[in-house]
Parts: structure tokens; sequence; C-alpha cells
């Protein structure tokens, strides 16, 4: 098209620099260096301290929210001298309760990636704001004159009041324009059930820390997702070693991939996705429905009786939640069962103001655009041509529409086929406000002015509106002055305090009885079918290029920087398949090459795969990083694809994988111990294990003053990686890329290991290994230049100045948590363009950023030990239990982890570590770790297994 | 007497008719540094050029290793150590044979040695000084590696006594240093002669300046044998505990595999066994390069090979020592361990090193092996491919397959792991090359010695 090529930072290097040019460029550079960084125009309000007690090298808290999928998220940024590095959660916010996960905790690491979108583009030259402006009002100008009729807005979920505000009041100056609203993980099939079940899309919020028996028909309610930390938050309480048998949750899932939910039940089934309604229908049986249940194979008809049995057993305390994949009619089934079972669950009125669905959506979007109807098409923060479902065939049709503008933080593909590509300001960096999923809302404050010369959606929708000066903290403000009671500028400062509006939260609304819905039964055996999910790394791939998440290993399968299709065994030994192999996944004609993971656990006839990868405009981290299945998808989206077609090719690429070994042997059971909870009142673990009766020729560490430990209960370890991500932004671990993680070379500090310790398709157990902080660490005596030492509170330090990097340490480490600088990670042999100066200002400056050939490994947050000292050395008194929280801890969900003085009598770790399930990995080596381990407890119901009665 | 009999017997089956002279041994040792137009030295001018390109080899990957980082090798987080490591212990390892033939079959009386103690000597300094830079190459940050010394420095650190790479440090230093002057005392005497009969200016000076005025008195003489005695009483325990500390390099750990008190002494004997083999293997070459066939006899490799047998016995035991204290000890990791060695993905290794190691010596039952230098050669060149591989295994195996079954991962080299260890091999047989044209590499003192024996019956 255009003969100018693209202005692409890597052409930087090529330009001819003259002595008036160079000049030119030096005095901007000056003028941009004096005018960069720095705290926003606007006031902001601290959560912790006042902005005029700021201290050079202290950070300030603000509370903030973010919106990873489109709902809120509330979270604690940590800001060094305006310059914000790190978030953790908001234990104010009910879709936080405290807790972070990976995706909010990686929003940060999109803040600074090289990959942002920087500058306004037409076509691919760099413009300015004012030209598209002027390019918009003129285009707005014809529109008036069809009141709109080629005007539609595309976004993705929007929960924002004040841009819902801002989009309706669109309608008044364009009654024909169209907001269409497009999420690739959409929730169409739980609206269209619930409409069928109580006659309005309301939403459902389980209450899993009031049931007993939980029952998931691939649903996730521990996955990713918008509920994840509240429903994880609610299964950890039931999952207590305290409680007694009666009181512990039992979870059923019923999958047709794996999910953490399965990951995390006592009793799992593999099953089609189609033959779920079955398992459901026999449940409805059961509380008395007449109904035809149809057929189910043996073992999942003992289970479903089972789990019948069970939920029937335990009303007012039992749950059913069906998932993505099933139809309405099976979502409005699970209500009627619910409602029979007096569940433990909230109906809220929905957040998301779109009353359509996304699909259809879509449909209107492609036929409009196919149509020619499309004049003005205005994109925000979506990206409908990586996204949509093939079938559509958005990525052709978007280039149709003769005005076409996307809003983003990076050029996406979507993007690259509009006319102009306008750069996105992130939440971090412009005022806005959220909704969480139960209605709670929170005020958006930015934490640093706008790196780039970027807008926020509510500026563009200002522009549409014919503001030149939309202001979204004015805008922001005038929503909510119109809702406060009193004095606003109080509340506002209370608001942006706390981090959530107080009392926002929808009411519970108690709906009509739901009627026993006509479901058929499934008959006969399905066709080969290709599960889709989201992806538990990348989400739908909005993620795509955030080094952290791409490097964030996928549970169960540890997979980075790619995806497999998981196919059964018995499937792949039908095709000859192994590990790695790429196979032609097709269908309707459309043909995806993908290598396979041979998975135990996949029910047989069911391929799975995750979206969010393949893209190609996802910039130097994410582009061709795995393969696209969004092609397949049939127009009406879907969650699955009956009658795909898989044909073995003699190709081989499998992606890195961070675990290599995932079964327990019977001599390495101790790893990772498992208890059923009636068994637990006879105790499995003795002081033996923790290896404190073993005889020692070592003299005792000095013992005075803090001696730090921690605890990690396996048992609510829902491998959700939150620890993972929360430790590499508190750390500042380098992102090492694809090729040193095939290597062997991942650098995170904290892995989450995961055993199959029975059969290999029953659930596992996740085991977090941060370093064991060993009281006789074998990595200290053979260190030659003392650079492994002990310090006098029980932490095995590493002085990376003293490295000389013969590894040694990590040779005779026998948890092997030390990371080795193979390479300069961090500084000049980064990956891709991890080098690039951005990325470094999110580096926690309390952490020494580590140069290449030193050996670095957990240190307990040392520098947050070292904060709580000094604060508690101010005033003379001694660190409270609880004084120092570590990354990790902070970030999860089910509070799995504890930490705290061995020396406190009263502490938290103390009262665990005479828990009688607890135990010390490898405790009969005689490193007497700090790092010990709670057994995982589970809840199994012998009756739904292969060999019950 | 019967004993001076014996002594003449001795001498007349190790040295052969050609050399039965005080001038033809002389003479023979003389002749590649003195005459040198006496043969061509095709052979030797190719075995130049190709030791000199593996050499700048190992330059250029030393080059980039300090360049890149030690990631351009095959480590990995699990793996942390791979061929540097094994290199480093197959050279100190090679390095052992020289001083065991000096000094402890001088000790023993063993009078043979007189003809190949020499280059053995040689080999021992070449391969003690090569084994010394994979330590220090094999480090993440090089540039620090004096730390291990108790310089003095105003932070006021000190090395870590602790760790066995300390005492590794000490080792291979003295032993270096033990070597060196060992091998060079004992070259004093033969320089002495070659400035004597040489015939240029130049190398006369330069002999004469290196023989340090010796002229060969009575005083001088015994003074040497004083010496070499005493040097001969040192170097014994000396290269006994170097390889005892290599050994406890990986036996002062808890690694299953590698925590096992057999390391030290079984070490000592693989060393012996590899340098033993290497002496073999640059006999030959030296016996047919430089026409020392009346000096260095079938006899010596004979002994020789008798040597390697009664090794190669003992390191079978070591390793059957080594699985059944595996399985007496109970220890879950130790016995998996040993069935990951013989089952899992270094299994190939493991059963090539069983194979040289411990069965192919297992000819030299029979004299007609021994006898033969090509199956003698042979047979050395594939133990010592052999014990290269038992401590790449010894390495792998543990680390691959330690406690945490999560991190379990195996090793792939790279091909500068490779360019490195060959590298290192060109720089040896390059410095071999030069020793054998610039220095006599037969001690010419003490053949005659021997020779003397049977000159005077």
């Amino acid at each position: 098209m255009t003969a100018r090529p693209p202005i692409a930072p890597a052409d930087a290097g090529r330009f001819d620099i003259d002595r008036r040019r160079a000049l030119t460029l030096l005095a901007g550079g000056m003028a941009l260096a004096l005018s960069s960084c720095g705290p926003p125009r606007e006031e902001i309000v601290p959560y912790v301290s006042m902005p005029e007690g700021m201290t050079p090298g202290l950070p300030l808290t603000f509370a903030t929210a973010v919106a990873p999928f489109g709902y809120a998220q509330g979270v604690l940024a940590t800001s060094h001298e305006g310059r914000p590095t790190r978030l953790d959660g908001n234990p104010r916010h009910p879709s936080s309760l405290g807790a972070i996960d990976i995706f909010a905790q990686a929003e940060i690491m999109s803040l600074y990636s090289p990959d942002r979108a920087q500058a306004v583009r037409h076509g691919d030259d760099i413009a300015a704001w004012s030209a598209f402006e002027g390019a918009l009002q003129a285009q707005l100008e014809q529109e008036k004159l069809r009141r709109g009729a080629g005007l539609r807005i595309v976004t993705g979920r929007i929960t924002s009041p004040t841009l819902i505000r801002q989009l309706q009041a669109l309608a008044d100056v364009f009654p024909a324009a169209r907001w269409l609203r497009f999420e690739p993980i959409d929730d169409d099939a739980p609206r269209a059930g619930a409409v069928a079940a109580f006659g309005e899309p309301l939403v459902t919020l389980p209450h899993l820390d009031r049931a007993k028996v939980v029952l998931t028909l691939d649903a996730d309610p521990l996955g990713p997702g918008p509920q994840q930390l509240r429903n994880a938050a609610a299964f950890a309480k039931v999952r207590q070693s305290r409680l007694t048998p009666d009181d512990f949750l039992r979870l059923y899932a019923v999958e047709s991939m794996w999910r953490l939910t399965g990951a995390n039940a006592d009793e799992r089934l593999a099953l089609a996705p189609q033959l779920m309604r079955n398992v459901a229908l026999r449940v409805a049986q059961a509380l008395g429905a007449s109904v035809d249940a149809g057929d189910l194979p043996d073992r999942a008809r003992r289970f479903a009786d089972a789990v019948a049995k069970d939920l029937a057993g335990n009303k007012g305390r039992a749950i059913v939640l069906a998932g993505d994949t099933q139809p309405p009619e099976v979502h409005a089934l699970c209500h009627w069962i619910n409602a029979q079972l007096a569940a433990p669950v909230d109906h809220l009125p929905p957040v998301d103001a779109n009353d359509k669905s996304h699909a259809q959506s879509l449909q209107e979007l492609a036929d409009d655009l196919g149509a020619g109807r499309v004049e003005t098409l205005i994109i925000i923060d979506s990206n409908p041509a990586y996204a949509a479902p093939g079938a559509l065939k958005l990525r052709e049709l978007i280039g149709k529409a003769p005005f076409s503008a996307h809003l983003g933080l990076t050029d996406n593909e979507t993007a690259q086929r509009c006319q102009w590509r306008l750069p996105m300001s992130h939440a971090l960096e412009a005022w806005s406000d959220l909704r969480a999923v139960d209605g709670t809302a929170s005020i958006v404050q930015p934490l640093i002015r706008p790196l780039y010369d970027t807008r926020s959606a509510h500026h563009v929708i200002g522009l549409l509106h014919g503001d030149l000066g939309a202001d979204p903290y004015a805008l922001v403000r005038e929503t909510w002055q119109a809702r406060a009671t009193g004095d606003f500028e109080s509340q506002w400062r209370r608001w942006l305090h706390d981090g959530v509006i107080a009392d926002s939260a929808a009411a519970p609304v108690t709906p009509p009885q739901p009627h026993l819905p006509n479901v058929a039964p499934a008959q006969g055996t399905p066709p080969l079918t290709l599960v889709l999910a989201p992806d538990p790394s990348l989400w739908d791939g909005r993620f795509a290029d955030n080094a952290w998440l791409q490097e964030c290993p996928r549970p169960l399968t540890h997979e980075v920087w790619g995806n497999s299709l998981k196919i059964a065994p018995q499937d792949a030994a039908i095709h000859g398949l192994r590990d790695g192999d790429v196979v032609k996944l097709a269908h309707d004609g459309v043909t995806v090459a993908a290598p396979v993971r041979v998975q135990d656990g996949q029910p047989a006839g069911v391929v799975a795969a995750t979206l969010g990868l393949g893209r190609n405009a996802a910039g130097a981290i994410g582009n061709g990083v795995g393969f696209d299945v969004y092609p397949l998808r049939g127009p009406a989206a879907g969650w699955h694809i009956e009658g795909v077609t898989i044909e073995a090719t003699d190709q081989r690429h499998a992606p890195p994988t961070t675990q290599h070994h995932f079964r327990l042997d019977a001599e390495d059971k101790d790893i990772l111990r498992t208890l059923a909870i009636d068994d637990l009142p006879r105790g499995t673990a003795s002081s033996q294990d923790r290896g404190e009766s073993l005889p020692s020729l070592l003299p005792r560490q000095n013992e005075d003053g803090y001696q730090w430990a921690m605890v990690i209960d396996t048992s609510v370890c829902i491998g959700c990686n939150a620890c993972i991500i929360a430790c590499q932004s508190e750390n500042n671990v380098s992102v090492v890329g694809p090729e040193e993680v095939e290597a062997g070379r991942i650098m995170h500090w904290l892995r989450v290991d995961t055993y199959f310790l029975h059969e290999k398709d029953e659930p596992p157990g996740f085991q977090p290994v941060p370093c064991m902080h060993c009281e006789h660490a074998p990595c200290e005596p053979v260190c030659p230049v003392a650079a492994s030492v002990h310090d006098g509170e029980g932490l095995n330090a590493q002085v990376y100045n003293r490295c000389v990097g013969t590894r040694f340490c990590q040779s005779n480490c026998p948890y092997k948590v030390r990371r080795f600088n193979w390479f300069a990670y961090s500084h000049d042999q980064a990956y891709a363009n991890l080098g690039a100066d951005t990325v470094t200002a999110q580096y926690n400056p309390d952490v020494t950023v580590r140069g290449r050939g030193v050996m670095e490994k957990c240190t307990y947050c040392v520098q947050r030990i070292s904060r709580a000292r000094r604060e508690a050395e101010k005033t003379d008194t001694p660190i409270p239990d609880g004084g120092v929280v570590t990354a990790c801890q902070s970030a999860c969900p089910t509070r799995a982890i504890s930490f705290g003085d061995l020396n406190r009598k009263d502490s938290s770790v103390n009262a665990l570590r005479h828990e009688p399930h607890h135990y010390a990995m490898l405790g009969h080596l005689g490193t007497r770790p700090r790092t010990t381990y709670l057994a995982r407890l589970n809840n199994p119901n012998p009756a739904a297994q292969d060999d019950g009665a | 007497m019967s004993s001076r009999d014996d002594r003449a017997k001795e001498a007349l089956r190790w040295i052969a008719p050609a050399g039965r002279s005080i001038d033809a041994v002389n003479a023979i040792v003389a002749a590649p540094l003195l005459e040198r137009q006496r043969w061509s030295w095709r052979t030797w001018w190719i075995a130049f050029a190709v030791s000199l390109a593996l050499t700048g080899a190992m330059a250029i990957s030393i080059a980039w290793l300090l360049i890149e980082g030690i990631g351009i090798f095959g480590n990995n987080t699990t793996v942390v150590w791979g061929f540097p490591i094994a290199n480093y212990v197959w050279w100190i390892g090679i390095g052992n044979a020289g001083t065991l033939i000096s000094a402890m079959l001088l000790l023993l009386r063993q009078h043979w040695r007189a003809s190949i103690n020499r280059f053995a000597e040689a080999m021992t300094l070449f391969a003690a000084a090569i084994a010394g830079i994979f330590p220090i190459l094999h480090l993440g940050r090089p540039l620090y590696f004096y730390w291990l010394a108790p310089y003095p420095n105003t932070m006021a650190l000190w090395p870590q006594w602790r760790s066995a790479l300390i005492w590794d440090f000490w080792a291979i230093s003295s032993y270096i240093l033990f070597s060196l002057l060992f091998w060079y005392i004992g070259l004093v005497p033969d320089l002495a002669t070659l400035r004597d009969r040489a015939k240029g200016t130049m190398a006369r000076t330069l002999f004469g300046i290196f023989a340090l005025g010796w002229r060969g008195s009575a005083r001088h003489w015994h003074t040497l044998h004083i010496y070499h005695m005493t040097m001969a009483c040192l170097g014994v325990p000396l290269v006994v505990s170097l390889h005892s500390v290599v050994g406890l390099d990986f036996a002062a750990s808890l690694m299953p595999g590698w925590a096992e008190t057999i390391f030290p002494p079984y070490f000592v004997v693989g060393a012996m066994y590899s340098g033993f083999t290497m002496v073999i293997v640059l006999a030959a070459a030296v016996r047919w390069g430089l026409r020392m066939q009346a000096l260095i006899t079938i006899e010596h490799f004979e002994v020789m090979a008798k040597m390697l047998l009664a090794a190669s016995t003992i390191m079978t035991l070591s390793y059957c020592t080594e699985w059944f204290t595996a399985w007496y000890g109970g220890e879950g990791a130790e016995r998996r361990l040993v069935v990951y060695a013989f089952t899992g993905d270094y299994r190939v290794l493991y059963w090539l090193m069983l194979v040289f190691n411990c069965v192919i010596a297992q000819a030299f039952w029979f004299p007609a092996a021994r006898r033969s230098i090509a199956a003698v050669v042979t047979i050395g060149i594939l133990i010592n491919v052999g014990m290269w591989l038992e401590r790449m295994t010894i390495v792998l195996n543990t680390l691959s397959h330690g406690y945490a079954v999560s991190m379990w991962r195996t090793y792939a080299p790279t091909l500068w792991d490779f360019l490195l260890l060959f590298g290192s091999l060109g720089f040896f047989a390059l410095l071999f090359l030069i020793f054998c044209r610039a220095l006599p590499v037969v001690s010419m003192h003490e053949t005659r010695r021997l020779l003397s024996a049977e000159a005077q019956p």
C-alpha cells in the first residue's frame, strides 16, 4: 500500500544522522527528559500514608483496580518515587480479598512492555492525535447526518459506570449507532441458561465456603477468571485440617479436559462434554425429577450415582455448577438442581450492561461489515481480528470499513487492519472506574503520568461526543458526584483510600423458582471433539505480549512459551502419536498444525486446546508462540467443536516445559504426602521427619532473636501460580525466553511442583517449592568463597557480590532450588526486547538485579524482613506475628503459605509446625529445613471410584 | 654375586642390543634433538598442524566463553556441572601417572621405569596444567578465580575452608609445583649431556643455561640422588592426596551416588588407570616416531599391560562395591540411582564405560595381547575413553536424577563443550610434540645407570 517503510524500533539504528538532526534530537531528548515520569497531575490519595509523608526510598501504596477480564480486581499498587513497581491484592475488595492472580500482577509488566503502542499511527505512519481528531470530526459530521447509522463501537466487556454512562449518552447524539461487545472468553451459555431458568440473565455466585458437596460439570470455579480469588478463598475455608470430616468439602469434578478444579477435586471423572448432561440428568432423577437420563459408561454411571447420593444427602450444603462447554439447557437444569438442593448460591443482576450475547454482537458486526453498512468503526481495547471465530472472517472484513480506528495497549491484529491505530493509556496511567462481578465499584486512579502520548477510552468516547478535551478525571468524578450522598470530597477521598466504593455491590435477588427444563439425554458415542478453554497463562491472548505470563508454567503440564493439543492415551495409540508430534487438526476445511501432548485423564475421543496463542501481532514477545485455535471456531463461538479430524505429520515440536517428571514412585512418596481427612486423627508425620531428632556433628545455629520459618499447606494449594509471578515481580527475577527454558534454565525462585500420586488420571497434588532455608544447609559448606552463608535469623543468604559461580551449592542442594545466571538475562543478553530501558523501570529498587555468572535463589523476601525490622525498631517493639509477609504469601488466594518467627511461641508457623500432618520434605537427610509442609488432605468417596462398590 | 646377575639380566631384558652401550644410549636419545636430518619429520609436522588447529579451536572456544558466559555450555539448572568438570577430573587423572611412575616405581626400585619416566613426567606436567584450566573456565565469573586463594584484601575475606573446592585448589597447585620441580631437576644431567654434545652455539648456550652448571661430579650425583628419593617420598602421598581430594569434590556432599566413602581411593586407582594408559599410548608414539625401539621394548609394554590388568580389576571391584553398598545401605535414592545408571538416560554411556574399563583389559591375561603393541595401544585408548565416560556418568547420573523428582532433567552437550574437550587434547598434543623436539624424551642418565649394571657383570 504505502511506499514508506514502517518506523519500527529495529530500524532506528539505520538512520543517517547529520549535525542538524543530531542537535534537534538532543534538544528534543532534553525536553522529554524534563517532562517525563512523574506523579500524575491530579491528586492521588494514598492508601497507607499521606503524600506529604513521602520519604525518598520508602515506597507508597495506593489503592486502585485493574481489569484483566473486564471485571475489577482491587489492587494495592506500590510506587517508588512515582514509579509503580508492584501490584498486591486489596483486602477490602470482594474480588481480591487481599490476594491477586497472575494476570493482575502482570499488568505492571504490561505497563512497561516495550511492545506497547507508543504513538498514533495512520496506516504505517506516525501521526498526531490532532490529525486523528480532525479526521474523526469530519467523519462524525457525516455520521450525524445519518443519525449514526454507520457508526459501530466495538468494545470488550465494559464494567466502568463512567464509560457505560458515556456510551449510553452517545445514543442521544447517534441514535442509530450500535455498541457491540465482544469477549472471546464469553459467558453466553450461562446467561442464556439463567434466562431460561429465571427469565433474566442473573449471575450465579457460589458460596463454596458454605458447601459440603460440590459437583462441577466442566465448570472451573478454581481456574483462572474473575471469580478465581473469591472461590479459592472460600474453597480454602472448607479444606482446613481442623474441620471434622463432616464439614470438610468434597469436590467432584466431571471434566472434558484438565482444569484446576478437577486437579483439586477429590473425585474426578473424565467425560466427553456432550455426555455431561446425562450426569446432570441422573442427579436430577435422584432429586425426584422424572426424566430420561440416557446412558453412561460404567465408570461414569457409578460416579454419577455416588455424586447424586452425596448431593441429595447434603441439601442446603450442596452445589452443582455447569461450565462453559455446557449448553444453556444444562445450565438451566443445574439451576433447577440447585433450587432443589437449596444450594448456597447468590443470584445477582449482571454488571455487564450490554444484553446482547457476544456471539450475536459479533455476527451483527460481521453482517454489517459484509453488507457495507459500517462507515465508522471504532474498536476500543478489543481484538476481534484475532479472537473472533474464524468462520466469521472478521479478519478480512474489518478492512472494509471506510473509517476505522483501534484504541489499544498494543498494535494488535485488529489495529493493523484499521486505518487509525491509537495508543491507549494503561490502567495505571489514567482515571477510570470499574465494577467487580458482584457490582462492587472501585475508582481506578493513575500512579504515573502516561509513559507515551496515550489516551484512555473515556477520552476517545469523549471525542465521539465531539468533546476534544474529555478529561477522565472529571468524567469519573461527575459519575460519582451524582451518586454521592453528603459530602462528596470526603467520600471521594475515602473511596480512593479504600479502593472500593462502600455499599456499591448489588444486592442478591431472589429469583423465581426455576422450572425443570426439558433436556434430552445424549445418545451414542460423540465423534472426535475438540474442547477449547481459556489459556491458564494468557487468557484469551490479550496477555501474549507479557513476558512474565508467557513464561508462567501452565498448571499440570508446566508448558511455557507455547501450547499443545491434549490427547488421551487411547486416542494417541490409535493415531500412533507421542508427545511433541505435530498433527493437522482440521474442521470444516480449516486446518491448524498443533503439537500433541498425551495426557492421562483426558477423556477418550476428546482433544483439548487452549485459546490465546499463535498470535502474529503481539510484538517481539508474543509473536508466533504456539498455535491458534480461534480459526476452528464456528460462527456461534462455542466451547467444543464436534467432528474434528487429526492427521499425523512427520514434524515434531513440543513447547518447552519446566517439569519433566510428574510421577512419584513409592520411594519418593514422602516428598508430597497425601492423607484422607478421615485418617488425619491418626496422623502421619513424626518429629523424625522434621530431622530434629537426627544426631548431627554440626554445631547448632545461633537461635536467639528472630528465627524465620515458612509452612506451606499443600491441602489448599490450588496450583494457580500467583506465588510464582508475585515472587518474580518482587524479586526482579529474569525472564529467560523459550530457548533458555528449553535448555532447562528457567529462573523462577519458586516453583509449583505437580505430582501424580496415585493413578495418572487421578487429581495430582501441587507443592510450591521455594528455598528451604535449611538449618544445616548443604549449600553452605561446599561454597569455596563463602558466598552461601547463614545469617543470625536462620536465613540461608546468598552474597551475589562474592559468588564466583562454581555452582557447587546447586549440585549439593537436594531440593534444587537455586538458579544460576548462565547469561546476563537482565542486562545485555536479555531475551528479545526485554533489555529495553522501560523494563528496568519495573524493578524493585530494594532487590539487587543479578548479573551474569552468579547463583541466586529465594531469600524469604529479606528486603521485606528488613523493612519490618526497621519499622519495629522505630518503636522499639519486636516485629509482630504477621509483620513480615513474603511476596508469595501475599498473593496466595487460599493463604496456603504462612511465614513467621519460630522463637515467638504464639506465631502461626509454630502452631502449624505442631499439626499432626506437618512434615519436612526430605527431612531424613538431616538438613532441618525451615520451609516445611502440611500434607495434602483430601476427602475421597470410595463409591465413586473404579473399584468402588 | 647373584643379585648383581639379576640386575644384569634385568638390564638385558629392558634394553635391546642396539642400545647396549653408554654412547648408544646417548646417541639414540640425542638424535631427535641434535641430528634432525637423520629422518623425515613429515609425520611430526602433520601432527603439529592438526594439534595447532585444535589448539586454535580451544583458544576460540575460551574466548567465546569469556565473551558470552558459560551459558554456551549444555548445562542446565539441574545438571549444573558437565564437560568441564569431567574433563578436569580426567586430565588430572592423566596427570597422575607420571608421578606414580617416577616416584612410586623409583621407591619400589623398578629400574625399567628409566626409559619411560621422562616423557611420563612431561605428560603429567602438561595434563595437570590443562586440568587446572578447567575449574577456572567453568566458573560463572572466571575473572574472580583468585578469590579461592587466601590473599590479603581490604574486606578481610578468606576462603571457606570447609569446601572441597578449596582443598582442590591447594591440591592442584601443590601438585603442579611438585611435578615441575621433579621433572626439571631430573632433566638437569641430560641437559648437561646435550650441552656437551651440541654442535651449534645456540643449542649449546640454551642447554647450558638450563643445565645449571652441571658438571657430573660425584657430589652432584649424590645430591641428585638424595633429592630424587626425597621428592619421591613427598610425591607418592601427594599424588594420593590429590586424587583423594578430587574424589572428595563429590564425596563431601549429600547427593546419592556421590556421598560415598569409597570415592577417594577409587579416584586414586582410576587416575592411575587412565594415566598409565596414556603413558602406553605416548610410549608407542615416542618409540615409533623417535626411533627408540632399543630403549622402549616390548617388555615395557608387557609390564605396563599387567599393571592395567590389575587396575582394571580394582576398578571393577570398586564399581561392585558401589552397587553393593547402594543395595545394602537401603537408601531409596541410592538404589534408584544405580538402577538409573543401568537403565536411565545415560545407560549407553554407562554400559560402554563398564565394557571399556572392566571387560576389555581382561585380554591382558593372555601374553600375546600384552606383547602386541597394537593391542595394548588400542585397549589403552579405549580405556581412556572409558575413564572419561566414568567421570561423565558420575557427574550426570547424580545431578540428573537426584532427590527432587520434579527437577529431574537430562543434559545435552553443545558444540562448545566438544570444542573445548578436543581443543584441550590438541593443546596437550601440541605441548608434547614441542617437548619431543626440544628436550630428551628418555632420561639418559637413568638409562645409562640401568645399562651400567649390565656393563659390569
